[in-house]
């Protein structure tokens, strides 16, 4: 069971991998952005599943704040940050 | 019984991400990676947390874990609303398949 | 398993630390700085330190990004109104 856990989480840390390559190659701020939120909700579920495999059930308090903290990251990008560029066409 | 069930539901929640992950990569503009993005990978989480509260240990565990699941739906929806509003105002049209 | 997963921890936070000071655009970088925030905490989280990894998810990732790229907007609409 835990090895299926640990594998789950590898996978998932892989996937966050080829997303953050592909995201720093990207045409707009936007996609770097993208992967902030793609990297909080994995990041969460990596979180998540290394608490039963470390046996550190704290590392759920560090999911549910890193979840909340990607949030307000997001809307600091999306409201304050995010302004046209001249050459920037999606 | 549980111990199948919850495997399965890790399985299923991977499976989700990946999906997402695919989406972010190979989708032409940001509204359809954010659409990928912000739907595929809740699922996941969510299958993933339902798979990991099956197996916890006490009643307060799993549903501390459940917690997490609307807090992160609610802050998805929040950012990507701001995203796709902010993209629309910046004056980014969405794709269109050229006609034949 | 284990090894596997922390040498791709490993890895993908130094990509990210030298991208993050090498990318020439500054918007760029400050996103790639709250994804190596992310990344961060989820290191102290594998070497056993929750405590260290709730501080970095909260005030590395979280408000450090967040009043950074609130500077950049400031700073882009002061220099080009």
């Amino acid at each position: 069971m835990t090895t299926l856990v640990l594998a789950v989480a590898l996978f998932l840390l892989a996937n966050l991998a080829v997303a953050l390559i592909a995201a720093a190659r990207g045409p707009t701020a936007a996609d770097g952005m993208l992967v902030a939120l793609l990297i909080g909700t994995t990041g969460t579920g990596i979180l998540v599943l290394l608490a039963p495999v470390m046996h550190l059930p704290a590392l759920v308090d560090v999911a549910l704040v890193l979840a909340l903290l990607a949030a307000i990251g997001g809307i600091a990008f999306a409201k304050r940050a995010w302004q046209r560029t001249e050459g920037e066409h999606d | 019984m549980i111990e199948w069930l919850s495997m399965a539901l890790l399985l299923v929640g991977a499976f989700f991400f990946f999906a997402g992950t695919v989406g972010l990569l190979r989708f032409p503009d940001v509204y359809s990676r954010l659409h990928a993005l912000a739907k595929a990978d809740n699922l996941g989480l969510g299958c993933v947390l339902l798979g990991l509260a099956l197996q916890a240990e006490s009643i307060a565990v799993a549903l501390k874990l459940l917690l997490i699941w609307p807090l992160v739906m609610a802050a998805s929806a929040g950012i990507s609303f701001a995203i796709a509003r902010r993209a629309d105002r910046l004056g980014i049209t969405p794709w269109r398949q050229e006609r034949p | 398993m284990t090894l596997a997963f922390d040498l791709l921890l490993a890895l993908s936070l130094l990509w990210t630390a030298w991208r993050t000071l090498a990318t020439p655009r500054l918007d760029r970088a400050l996103v790639l700085f709250i994804v190596f925030g992310l990344l961060m905490s989820l290191a102290w989280a594998r070497l056993a330190a929750p405590d260290i990894g709730l501080a970095e998810a909260a005030i590395g990732a979280g408000l450090t990004g967040a009043l950074l790229l609130d500077a950049y907007g400031v700073l882009r609409r002061r220099v080009r109104p």
